[in-house]
């Protein structure tokens, strides 16, 4: 009997397999989202059912999970009516067709930063609705720097001093080798990713991250390494405990790392990236934001319950409670309550000069170069123009596969 | 007993088994069908056509075994089939498929869902056309709305169509006379609550007129759109509408003459071209090809050097002079209790070049990860680490099972320790060990989560295109290329294809494995 069990086990297993959890149904507005966006909608939700007599499901799902689920699930008519997930994900849902696109009226438009539209449009059309953005920030230890730098030269100054080794006291810190945080060196200059084609898109055979401006960036990072300043093998994780135990000074880092410091009682303080030789660094801006399934039954729906619901002042501004980020709903972000916020507005100030992250597929092929070109230069295996022209000549080769 | 009803045949066991086992049987065997049958709808729905027919021949194949009494052996091998084809053959045959197709990022739709998707594209003028709405319902619950322009004409869906109404018509009723209109024909209007409690049926309307289509785009409005794609079965090929474009499937997705590219893509086969690209494209095949070379060499180091190192000790435990051996032996065997993803990342910790322990005792910043050298030999490292255990415990036993007298045999003809190791107990130990150690070189050729957590593949070699690093074997290369950045999002095809050249890989090393074991056996004999 013990077979028939086992067999029958395994076939129900099968069927379960198939059969699916948390699929959009006709009437009933289905999300998915991660942790903390989910525990945030609940009671939005409900608050919306209550109103409206629709139900609403939040479906809890890990953020690395998001992206990779929605792209198997969604073509088998098995995802949610909206997904709440990055902006550089609108390249590749919308290539495989499977984000609705959504059409703002000029008086919707106007309440949204242009940064949080820009990052959700693709080939000029919108394809989400933007809520928060975030880049990365220089934060510092009061204690150790009262007063932030302003320029460059300010910093290394600053940085020089603090920093000694030895005893495990640096000035200055980032991941360098990790090309999300080291772009700013190479965007102030002039560097870019992608350049835009007369329509408006990004295009992915004009790469900007070996002309000169990239490459005096990647020039001041090798000076940085010479000075004794930066180290190799400092990655993010190592950055991030140094920060914390009050052994960095300043690093880069973002708002997901404000609640850390907080956690680790350091007295610090957020400033915007400073200016080298007038030039402002701009960081990568990563916004996070609403997005339709294309296939999903409940397209009207859910445009009504994202527009007239959770696009109000006052559900951003409890969104916002809950989870301080910078709203890109200017309603709330220019309101006084988020305005009183030093690390929003710091935050805020850094995203303002930030470009958005590009958001088409071919930045899959641009993070693992960059981040090996990046290495080369802080061993100094290579200079900085040897290093990036080989990381673009590595790009391109992969793009044309 | 069993034997024996097989030769008196099947009237004998009528009358010795009970009946309920029997009843209990058909019960079982047609639940069964009937879940395995359900399942088959969904996956009917599904366009699963191979799965359909895999699991309706399982389940004909379990009903006929254990219906019919001269299959009974079979009922022995049978779950043991089932299990090889579910998880063995099916995966094999899978990716040998998948390898051959684009299946990947952009081109997860198969042919027919993505015209779905193009032809269900509208796009709405720059100035478009709005509607204001009632939304009525009769006793059926069937819906029908009255839409009305800013100019004031008037529209009424029949079924799918949108018709042109003049509401001063007698069968229009306005019951209280405030310039709505409240029923017609057994239907009866909708307050806005009900409307939404109707909206998802209100947003599957498509009503279509002339040219156009008009659907609803919030729960006040009904909007007017323009078909933006038509796909042309006897021409395949797809035809913009707005602007007269046509496009050609080119390797899964529709292309214009002028190479614009029309997403969503869909699956398709496109022959060799994984095999081609791996093979001509340098920024995948230079790194494969050195990639490669280091796979050999990191699983043909981490076998010797674990096996040296756990034989050693294993001959160490041996020794009959040797005390407290249960209490060494159980420390050795720790790295192997330890949960291989924590001792790797912690190992990862260790080497760090700025705050790793490893360097503070040395004393200098010796860049573990930054070197290719010292990279693959913390990997080397690491590896020896993870892998003695295995190796002294199997050699351990191994050691067992050698005859005692061999040694005093050659003990007393003079021979020296390394003699009686060297010609005794080594080659009587590779008899028992040789598969084994071609098993660990098989495990460490695709030791992905290693090299995946220490070192990540890195660091980079200067020059190489492509994003592989020095310590990247096959498998973790394969992931970069297929998940991690290997230029255009997830690329399940192109994994198929490089996971299809490892397999023939590992198995040649099969191959010389049974060779292997046999050579060892006439050793023996020898002996």
């Amino acid at each position: 009997m013990k077979k028939f069990i086992t067999l029958l086990l395994s076939f129900i297993l099968l069927v379960g397999i198939t059969g699916t959890v948390g699929a959009s149904v006709p009437g009933v507005l289905t999300i998915w989202a991660d942790g903390t966006r989910a525990q945030i909608l609940e009671p939005i939700a409900a608050e919306f059912a209550a109103a409206y007599g629709i139900q609403v499901i939040v479906h809890e799902i890990g953020f690395g999970e998001l992206k990779p689920k929605f792209l198997i699930a969604a073509p088998a008519g098995e995802g949610p009516d909206i997904l709440i997930g990055a902006h550089d994900w609108v390249g590749e849902l919308t290539a495989a067709g499977l984000l609705a696109q959504i059409h703002l009226k000029p008086e919707e438009k106007e309440l949204l930063s242009p940064v949080g539209i820009n990052a959700f449009s693709w080939g000029g059309e919108l394809f989400g609705f933007p809520y928060i953005m975030e880049a990365v920030a220089l934060f510092y230890n009061r204690a150790l720097v009262p007063v932030p730098p302003t320029t460059f030269e300010e910093l290394i100054t600053i940085a020089r001093k603090l920093t000694d080794p030895e005893v495990g006291k640096y000035g200055f810190l980032w991941d360098a080798a990790n090309f999300y945080f080291t772009f700013p060196f190479l965007s102030a200059s002039g560097g870019y990713v992608f350049g835009v084609d007369e329509y408006g898109a990004l295009n992915p055979r004009d790469i900007g991250l070996a002309n000169e401006g990239a490459i005096r960036g990647g020039e001041l990072i090798l000076r940085l390494v010479k000075e004794r300043i930066i180290f190799p093998g400092v990655d993010y994780g190592v950055m991030a405990g140094l920060f914390t135990a009050g052994r960095a000074a300043m690093i880069i880092n973002g708002p997901w790392f404000i609640s850390d410091v907080r956690a680790a009682g350091i007295d610090y303080g957020i400033a915007k990236l400073p200016t080298i030789d007038n030039n402002v660094m701009r960081p990568f801006v990563g916004v996070h934001g609403f997005m339709i399934n294309s296939l999903s039954r409940n397209i009207v729906i859910a445009n009504y319950f994202l527009r007239t619901y959770v696009f109000t002042k006052e559900i951003q501004l409890q969104i916002w409670r809950a989870d301080p980020r910078i709203p890109t709903f200017l309603p709330a972000f220019l309101s006084p309550e988020v305005q009183a916020d030093p690390d929003v507005k710091a935050i805020g100030l850094s995203a303002a000069d930030g470009i958005p992250m590009p958001n088409i597929p071919e930045m899959g092929a641009v993070w693992a170069v960059m981040g090996a070109a990046l290495g080369h230069i802080i061993t100094t295996e290579l200079s900085p123009a040897e290093a990036l022209t080989a990381a673009v000549e590595a790009i391109k080769g992969l793009i044309r596969y | 007993m069993r034997v024996g009803y097989l030769i008196t045949g099947p009237q004998r066991e009528m009358r010795n088994d009970n009946l309920y086992p029997l009843i209990l049987k058909i019960i079982l065997l047609s639940g069964m069908s009937a879940v395995a049958l359900w399942a088959m709808i969904i996956l009917i729905g599904m366009e699963e056509y191979w799965l359909v027919g895999a699991l309706a021949a399982g389940v004909l194949c379990i009903n006929f075994v254990f219906l019919n009494r001269r299959a009974y052996p079979f009922r022995y091998i049978l779950p043991g089939l089932i299990f090889f084809v579910a998880m063995v053959i099916f995966p094999l045959v899978y990716t040998v498929r998948i390898a051959f197709t684009n299946f990947g990022t952009g081109h997860f739709l198969t042919k027919r869902r993505a015209i779905e998707v193009l032809e269900g594209r509208y796009y709405r003028p720059q100035d478009p056309v709005r509607y204001t709405f009632q939304a009525f319902q009769n006793e059926a619950g069937a819906l029908r709305v009255i839409l009305t322009t800013i100019d004031g004409d008037s529209f009424i869906s029949d079924a799918e169509q949108l018709i042109a109404v003049d509401l001063s018509q007698v069968r229009f009723i306005d019951d209280n006379n405030d310039g709505l209109i409240d029923r017609f024909d057994g239907y009866r209007r909708l307050t806005r609550m009900e409307i939404f409690r109707n909206l998802a049926a209100l947003e599957r309307l498509r009503l279509s007129k002339d040219e156009y289509i008009v659907k609803m785009t919030s729960p006040a409005e009904f909007t007017r759109f323009h078909q933006r794609f038509r796909y042309d079965p006897i021409e395949e090929v797809m035809i913009d509408l707005k602007t007269g474009t046509i496009y050609r499937p080119q390797y899964g997705i529709f292309t214009s003459a002028a190479g614009e590219r029309l997403t969503p893509g869909f699956k398709a086969d496109i022959g060799w071209r994984h095999f081609r690209e791996i093979l001509h494209n340098p920024a995948i095949s230079r790194p494969f090809f050195r990639v490669f070379y280091w796979t050999f060499l990191f699983a043909g180091l981490s076998v010797v050097t674990t096996f040296a190192l756990g034989l050693f000790l294993a001959l160490t435990f041996n020794d009959p002079l040797l005390g407290g051996k249960k209490f060494y032996r159980s420390i050795l065997i720790i790295p192997w209790a330890i949960p291989g993803f924590i001792s790797v990342l912690i190992w990862a910790g260790l080497f760090n070049t700025e705050v790793g322990i490893i360097n503070q005792l040395i004393g200098h910043r010796i860049p573990w990860f930054q070197d290719p050298f010292l990279a693959r030999t913390a990997l080397i490292l690491v590896n020896l680490w993870l892998g003695f255990p295995f190796m002294m415990t199997i050699s351990l036993g191994a050691l067992q099972s050698i005859p005692h007298e061999l040694h005093e045999a050659a003990y007393v003809d003079g021979a020296s320790p390394w003699q009686r190791f060297h010609s005794i107990t080594f080659p009587l130990l590779m008899v028992s060990l040789a598969p084994l150690l071609v098993g660990s070189f098989a495990f460490n050729f695709n030791n992905f989560a290693l090299v995946f957590l220490l070192t990540g593949g890195g660091p980079h070699i200067p020059g190489m295109p492509g994003a592989a690093g020095a310590t990247d074997i096959l498998i973790s290369y394969t992931y970069k290329l297929a998940f991690g950045g290997g230029g255009w999002g997830i690329q399940y095809g192109l994994a198929s294809a490089v996971s299809i050249i490892i397999a023939l890989i590992i198995g040649t090393i099969s191959l010389i494995n049974f060779k292997l074991s046999g050579t060892f056996k006439e050793v023996t004999i020898d002996v």
